[in-house]
């Protein structure tokens, strides 16, 4: 295990030492989440240079807002996760953005496509996927959206045409679920 | 506690990990939560689970994103990063398989796109090199064609010449033709011979003979027979020629019984060669 020269932290040590602002922190923080937070980002926004982007704001305000995070309010990475999902978020609702997918070049636009469609195969997450296809799919389809898309959960309800309450309702069975396979 | 119950039940806490509540209603959420520790560990719980699915779906960024940001903090590249214990520790790297680098992607593209243009381009200038090749073969065939047809024509003309001087002859009754038959020497052959009644003078038609072809040391010589005695003429060429005019004119002759051909070494004979007697024919 020692060979797997994996950064890792402690998430209290993490904290006090980000918002001590040591830049070697910074480096272990982003081995350790960049990964993850990309996961989202690049969900919410397909094309990958414009997820690229949102991943780096994503590292540079959390540097630079770092005295904000009340680990009282909860986990280091919620924060960080919520974050991601904002700059995303906004990414998407941008005027960058919009010209973004009308000015598409040609060269770019076969990978462009591509990450349209993307299927990734990540053999570690092949059983949470088997797991979130093994929900209902009226459960799933309000995780999707709120999770994967970026959704709020009255858009969901939009969407999907369901009262507020059974969104509500059904975004946490499924995390219920989610929680009942990780234990 | 059953109000606690229920509104751990109402999805509102789930609503607060994901970040999808107005910050007043978060606050209340944190303030329920700094009351209610079973509130804290239900937010806990969903955190976790949501930190794991995160973590389980997880996506490796190109190293691009990591090099630029720390160029844009002014963080440098440090070697002792802090490694330290951590749950984390025991799960395995997360490396996406789909690694696909759009440049590389994009270059790989351009690539075969090249590939595929330099054979096509090959193909079609090996065609064209081939329809030229044919075009140069079908001109070559052509201008000799022409010179075929140009042929023709002049000897065509050579013709009509002759045959409108022999009708202007036949018409103006000045002239008489005689014709002259074939000999033991030459027996197929035949020729006229068009004598001035008026001048005298004496003319030949390339088109009204049919002689056949002399050797290149020898030629045709005219006679006129003149109370038995041969009289020179002069001499003509070869009967296929169509350099010259179609009309040769002769040496005129006052009087004239019969006119002859003799085939004769150039430039002539004083005397005719009665053996290569070709033709013969009386006015």
């Amino acid at each position: 295990m020692t060979a797997l020269k994996k950064l890792t932290l402690t998430e209290p040590e993490l904290v006090l030492a980000l918002q001590s602002k040591d830049p070697a922190v910074l480096k272990t923080l982003y081995s350790m989440y960049s990964s993850a937070l990309y996961g989202v980002i690049s969900r919410i926004i397909t094309h990958t240079e414009l997820a690229e982007d949102v991943l780096q704001e994503t590292f540079v305000k959390i540097w630079q807002s770092a005295a904000h995070y009340d680990n009282t309010k909860g986990r280091l990475f919620t924060w960080m996760m919520n974050i991601a999902r904002n700059l995303s978020i906004d990414k998407l609702r941008s005027k960058d953005f919009k010209n973004s997918l009308k000015n598409q070049d040609i060269e770019n636009n076969v990978s462009f496509v591509d990450e349209q469609n993307k299927v990734t195969f990540n053999p570690d997450v092949l059983g949470v996927k088997q797991l979130v296809e093994n929900l209902k799919p009226d459960l799933q389809a309000v995780l999707d959206l709120v999770y994967y898309k970026g959704y709020t959960h009255v858009e969901a309800a939009e969407r999907l045409d369901l009262p507020l309450g059974t969104v509500k309702t059904r975004i946490r069975l499924a995390i219920i679920e989610l929680r009942r396979s990780f234990n | 506690m059953e109000n606690i119950k229920a509104y751990i039940e109402s999805g509102v806490l789930e609503l607060y990990v994901l970040g999808d509540l107005s910050s007043e209603e978060a606050l209340q959420v944190e303030e329920m939560a700094s009351q209610n520790p079973e509130v804290g560990d239900e937010i806990a719980a969903i955190e976790l689970a949501m930190e794991n699915y995160a973590m389980q779906n997880a996506v490796q960024p190109s190293s691009d994103v990591e090099t630029k940001l720390f160029e844009k903090l002014g963080i440098k590249e440090e070697e002792d990063t802090i490694i330290a214990s951590s749950p984390y520790i025991e799960e395995p790297r997360i490396v996406s398989l789909d690694s696909s680098n759009g440049k590389i992607r994009t270059l790989r593209f351009a690539l075969v796109a090249c590939v595929a243009l330099l054979v096509v381009s090959t193909a079609a200038l090996f065609i064209t090199y081939n329809k030229l090749n044919d075009a140069h073969d079908q001109i070559a065939s052509l201008n000799l064609d022409k010179e075929k047809f140009a042929g023709v024509v002049s000897q065509l003309e050579f013709e009509n010449k002759g045959l409108d001087n022999m009708v202007a002859m036949n018409d103006s009754k000045e002239w008489a033709t005689i014709r002259m038959a074939g000999q033991p020497f030459s027996p197929k052959a035949k020729m006229n011979v068009y004598w001035n009644k008026v001048d005298k003078s004496v003319l030949i038609n390339y088109v009204a003979m049919d002689l056949p072809k002399t050797d290149e040391k020898h030629e045709y010589q005219l006679w006129a027979m003149v109370d038995g005695k041969p009289v020179s003429l002069g001499v003509f060429g070869k009967t296929d020629s169509t350099a010259n005019e179609a009309l040769q004119k002769m040496q005129t002759i006052q009087n004239a019984q019969a006119f002859a051909v003799t085939v004769e070494p150039m430039g002539g004979s004083v005397n005719p060669t009665m053996e290569k007697l070709s033709v013969f024919g009386g006015v």
